[in-house]
């Protein structure tokens, strides 16, 4: 198999597109995404769909991709260091699921979504373990993950509050990325999350990244909360970007040589409320549409 | 307890502290825990409290999650004997060994709810057939045969008709119920099935076909089998013919 840096090459450039989940627009005055794309095609290049293989896909995802439109698969239920969680039924289901978007790629919080094996109420997300330790196990999940399923398989940085380990979030994705000869989708909310916790400017760690290995970002609204004195920040989708994640995005644009997308999380808010956020983002990213693949 | 570092390790004490203060006090504290090594303690012992506090509903949300596969358990005992669970070993088991809270939640309770808890977690165990390997004749894992108080069978349907559909709403508002289980000698036979679309059917069955599904919890062979039914009162010359047609009816399993 070739490199992964020869392997981009044939990744589509999406552009600019939104994300959803299963039953994401159930909520009154929730994005929908099709309405989204007919208004303003260059903010919707592509759908990210998140997918638990146990709930399947939604009327929104399935109307995307009965459209033919481009899209995403973003996994919500995989312990990509756990070998206990590639069971048979649901990589039988991330095919069929797959079969039906023909993502561009796989991608997804490279964390701890449940606690012991898969199952109801077991759903959570924490950050891994910041430990040269815990690099192995996650790249071998991603390499089983990509030779089962035909596709790139982009590890996320995951939000958090509690980052446990010696190392750096960036440090640890590098050696993630390199080790699985993979891309990295550099989540800049989440990465503004780590950073405040450990009382990091904005862009600490940045000249360690493999910058020609980030093919997406996310940017994302969140809010500053206080627990007993800690602030820390929830990441809420919210339409009200802070600055931090701002400045992440700018350089990250900067510097990712290869990036094939951005998505723009805002599900949850009404399209009036987001076109702002698209259009910022866009600046950041002028040749941002497919046109310019 | 080896000193080397599992980082899945660290990762689940990470959750049970997320989940009970109690033991992210101990992981803080000076006295022993067998289940972590020394760096990966000291990298625990590192972590913030608070940051372990900024979802206050975390736990809340794997209580909610138990209720409703227990809802008849949580109404005997009350909510704060089922949040009571996330503290105990029983649960930090379960999430080191990679296991099922509902499962691990069914064998903590026993029988502190009867058996109206009894029957709430064989439902569980059927939704979460684990076939085994072994060679022989066994109980469809789909399927759960119980022998339990006469009676649990209506208190499950009285309770759970009291909760409505939506148990961890009535619970949070309802009085503390007044109902036990009964626990007299005489008994009545159940059985479970589940579909593998999680539908459950629930009904009593004769006493010697559970007894027989019973018997073969673990792998038998046929010989075994037929002889257990003729003892349980089938005739030697239907004993073949009644293991073909509960493999038939899908309630034995060919290994």
């Amino acid at each position: 198999m070739p490199g992964f840096l020869d392997r981009v090459r044939t990744l589509p450039r999406l552009g600019l597109g939104v994300s959803t989940e299963y039953g994401a627009r159930r909520q009154d005055g929730a994005l929908d995404p099709l309405e989204l794309r007919r208004r303003r095609p260059d903010c919707a290049g592509f759908l990210e769909v998140g997918v638990e293989v146990v709930k399947g896909l939604d009327d929104d995802a399935r109307a995307w991709a009965a459209g033919g439109l481009p899209t995403t698969y973003h996994f919500l239920d995989i312990n990509l260091d756990d070998p206990d969680d590639f069971d048979a039924p649901w990589l039988a289901g991330v095919r069929a699921i797959a079969g039906e978007l023909r993502p561009a790629w796989l991608c997804g919080d490279a964390g701890l979504w449940h606690l012991g094996r898969r199952d109801r109420g077991h759903m959570l997300l924490l950050p891994p373990i910041l430990v040269d330790e815990a690099v192995a196990p996650l790249a071998e999940g991603l390499c089983a993950l990509r030779e089962a399923t035909g596709l790139e398989v982009l590890p996320e940085n995951p939000p958090g509050a509690a980052f446990v380990g010696e190392l750096h979030l960036l440090d640890f994705f590098a050696r993630v990325a390199e080790r699985a000869d993979t891309g990295l989708l550099l989540d800049c909310a989440h990465l503004a999350m780590f950073q405040r916790a450990r009382g990091l400017p904005p862009r600490a760690g940045f000249d360690g990244v493999p910058w020609d290995r980030v093919v997406e970002l996310h940017v994302a609204g969140g809010r500053v909360r206080n627990q007993a004195g800690l602030e820390w920040v929830e990441d809420d989708h919210g339409t009200d970007v802070l600055p931090d994640t701002w400045e992440i995005a700018g350089e990250a644009v900067a510097r990712a040589v290869n990036l094939r997308a951005i998505v723009v999380e805002c599900e949850r808010n009404p399209i009036e409320a987001v076109l702002p956020l698209f259009d910022r983002v866009a600046a950041l990213w002028p040749a941002r549409g497919p046109e310019a693949a | 307890m080896t000193d080397r570092l599992d980082p899945r390790r660290v990762q689940a004490a990470l959750v049970c502290m997320h989940l009970d203060p109690a033991y992210a006090a101990a992981v803080r504290g000076p006295g022993p825990l067998p289940e972590l090594a020394g760096r990966e303690r000291e990298l625990l012992r590192a972590v913030d409290p608070r940051t372990l506090a900024v979802d206050p509903y975390r736990r809340a949300r794997a209580v909610h999650a138990l209720i409703e596969e227990y809802p008849a358990a949580a109404a005997l005992l009350g909510v704060p004997a089922i949040d009571a669970f996330f503290s105990t070993l029983a649960f930090r088991t379960c999430v080191f060994e990679h296991g099922s809270m509902a499962l691990s939640f069914g064998t903590w309770l026993g029988d502190q709810a009867g058996g109206p808890g009894r029957i709430e977690a064989a439902i569980a165990r059927a939704r979460r057939p684990r076939p085994d390997p072994a060679p022989g004749l066994s109980c469809n894992p789909c399927v759960a045969p119980l022998l339990l108080p006469a009676g649990s069978l209506a208190c499950l349907e009285r309770i759970r008709a009291r909760l409505g559909p939506d148990p961890a709403a009535a619970l949070a508002s309802a009085r503390p119920l007044r109902e036990r289980p009964p626990r007299g000698p005489k008994q009545e036979a159940l059985l479970i099935e589940a579909s593998p679309a999680g539908e459950v059917s629930l009904g009593t069955a004769s006493e010697p076909l559970v007894r027989l599904l019973r018997f073969a919890a673990a792998p038998q062979t046929h010989a075994a089998l037929a002889a257990e039914a003729v003892r349980l009162g089938a005739e030697p010359h239907e004993a073949d013919e009644l293991l073909a047609g509960l493999v038939a009816d899908g309630l034995l399993v060919a290994g």
